[in-house]
């Protein structure tokens, strides 16, 4: 029987908001993240897209709820509490708070992660082939004898997220993971995860900018902008009506909505 | 009581300056229990950008002496508890608020800095009782406390070997860590209680001015000799054993007779000058 252990959740967020102060953060969102999913977060900053991820990872206090349905029927509230069960969670951030001049080697900060014995008592050989395998996944295996701090933008991303795959998650989320990157490194960033997630199987969560790659790549599509202005798959989803009402600019990441009546185009005049 | 007998007799016969004299040998026991275990914390000390939080559990040596005369409790007992407090306090208050940690540390660092010079400003003769803690004093360390430093070095062994790891991860992304299952609070409090015992024990071999460099030099000169965390590790226990050995053997000799605490630093800092050039002549051979 696939058990909640072995099988990618499904999230809900039911009637979720975060006040901070007099700022109210984010307001009444309800959204769906279906298992197995590629769902991508679009909003302008401070639409609220990082508080809703850190919501999800215990870091910020709401209300309403967060509910994982595993795929054998069981639903829980998300629970951060010590000896709670919680999917296994692959985290990708933005950046580390790493100096370049400090002294670790790529395969080291992937045994950080994978690795009860310390570091200066070197790497176990089945955590080392076990890295590698991950470091081949995200095309970046000739990096793992090389400093971190040496690392390009586009190797680092990979990098970190070739860390989070060795833990077979099924639940992967990732904050603006290709942020800074060029071109060329974000569409192999993207193409990687994508062929790692159809293969395994995980359940995807991810905070873009990116809208083309969003497009091409997501299953479904969550627009933010302290609550959900649209939510659906990328086409339904992403409109230009919705990316205007977003953004507060005309995109049209697909040409024939632009004869969408219920808005007018400023740049189209439609 | 812990018998050490048997360690003085086999440091006696070190071919070292004034080794046969029973205070020097145990001086070097303290230095060889202490050295490493500050070494080691430093690494983690720079990892998390942590220098100043050192500097001010170290100044607040000056309330905790002050308290305890005032309290009427032995200083070498109310300087560890208060120092443990108030890394505790500072960790509450940095986890808890928005503001920079330099900015928390800076805040509670001169709160307790006046509270302490205004007591020893207050009560005639305190300020001579100070001295002591300035420059700090390996010569006069007793039995007990050697008890108490090799207790606290079995207990780094367990936790480095426990914690280095996630310490690194934490330092790295926090919120990358408890994702991935590091009890992120859990792992900050005991670094900061262990940290703050240590740098209440480096106060008196070397003083407060000088017991961020206890900490820091070794692991900063550490960094330049190795590229990797395992190397850092190791590295940092080297130079800091090296130098509380030879700062100590320096010191003792007629021909310097200097304190103690400032050799062994000024040792450190040459290996730091050394590990500069290293660096630089492997980088320049990388690149040609």
């Amino acid at each position: 029987m696939p058990g909640p252990e072995t099988s990618a959740p499904a999230l809900r967020f039911e009637s979720l908001s975060v006040r901070l102060g007099r700022q109210q953060i984010l307001e009444d969102i309800r959204a769906d993240v279906p298992a197995g999913s590629s769902t991508v977060l679009v909003g302008p900053n401070g639409a609220g897209k990082t508080t809703l991820l850190h919501c999800l990872l215990g870091n910020v206090r709401y209300s309403g709820q967060i509910h994982v349905d595993w795929s054998d029927g069981a639903q829980r509230p998300l629970d951060w509490s010590d000896g709670a069960q919680r999917p296994r969670i692959g985290y990708v951030p933005q950046h580390l708070q790493a100096e370049a001049g400090l002294p670790l080697l790529v395969s080291e900060f992937l045994a950080l992660s994978h690795q009860l014995r310390p570091l200066w008592l070197g790497l176990k050989r089945k955590i080392r082939d076990k890295i590698h395998a991950a470091m081949h996944l995200v095309h970046a295996g000739h990096l793992a004898d090389c400093r971190l701090g040496d690392l390009s933008g586009g190797e680092l991303r990979r990098v970190l997220l070739a860390n989070a795959l060795a833990l077979n998650p099924l639940l992967l989320i990732l904050d603006e993971p290709a942020v800074g990157v060029d071109i060329q490194g974000e569409h192999l960033f993207w193409a990687v995860l994508d062929a790692a997630r159809i293969e395994r199987g995980f359940t995807l969560l991810m905070v873009s900018h990116n809208l083309s790659l969003a497009a091409r790549y997501a299953t479904r599509m969550i627009c933010l902008n302290k609550r959900v202005i649209a939510q659906g798959e990328p086409r339904s989803a992403l409109t230009a009506g919705t990316l205007l009402e977003l953004f507060s600019v005309p995109i049209h990441l697909y040409p024939d909505q632009c004869r969408v009546a219920n808005y007018t185009c400023p740049q189209c005049g439609t | 009581m812990t018998d050490f007998s048997p360690i003085y007799d086999i440091l006696g016969l070190l071919p070292l300056e004034g080794m046969r004299l029973r205070f020097m040998q145990q001086a070097l026991l303290a230095l060889l229990l202490l050295a490493p275990m500050a070494a080691v914390l430093g690494v983690e000390v720079i990892s998390f950008r942590m220098a100043f939080f050192s500097d001010a559990i170290g100044h607040s040596a000056f309330t905790s002496v002050a308290l305890g005369l005032l309290l009427d409790v032995d200083p070498r007992l109310s300087m560890p508890i208060f120092g443990v407090l108030m890394g505790m306090a500072i960790m509450a208050v940095r986890r808890g608020s928005n503001l920079s940690a330099d900015t928390v540390i800076g805040i509670v660092f001169s709160a307790v800095i006046a509270f302490g010079l205004a007591v020893v400003s207050r009560f005639n003769g305190m300020a001579r009782n100070m001295q002591q803690f300035l420059y700090g004093d390996i010569l006069t360390v007793t039995e007990d406390e050697i008890t108490f430093l090799a207790a606290l070095f079995a207990m780094m062994i367990v936790f480095q070997a426990a914690g280095y790891n996630r310490l690194l991860a934490i330092a790295l992304n926090p919120v990358m860590a408890k994702a991935h299952g590091v009890r992120v609070a859990f792992w900050q409090y005991s670094f900061v209680g262990l940290l703050a015992l240590i740098v209440t024990f480096s106060v008196w071999a070397v003083g407060i001015l000088l017991v961020t460099a206890l900490l820091i030099v070794p692991a900063a000169a550490a960094r330049n000799f190795t590229r990797t965390a395992g190397g850092m590790f190791w590295w940092s226990c080297f130079v800091g054993l090296a130098s509380a050995v030879s700062g100590l053997t320096i010191s003792a000799k007629e021909s310097f007779t200097t304190a103690c605490g400032a050799t062994i630093i000024l040792v450190a800092c040459c290996f730091f000058a050394a590990s500069l050039v290293y660096a630089r002549l492997r980088d320049r051979l990388r690149t040609d």
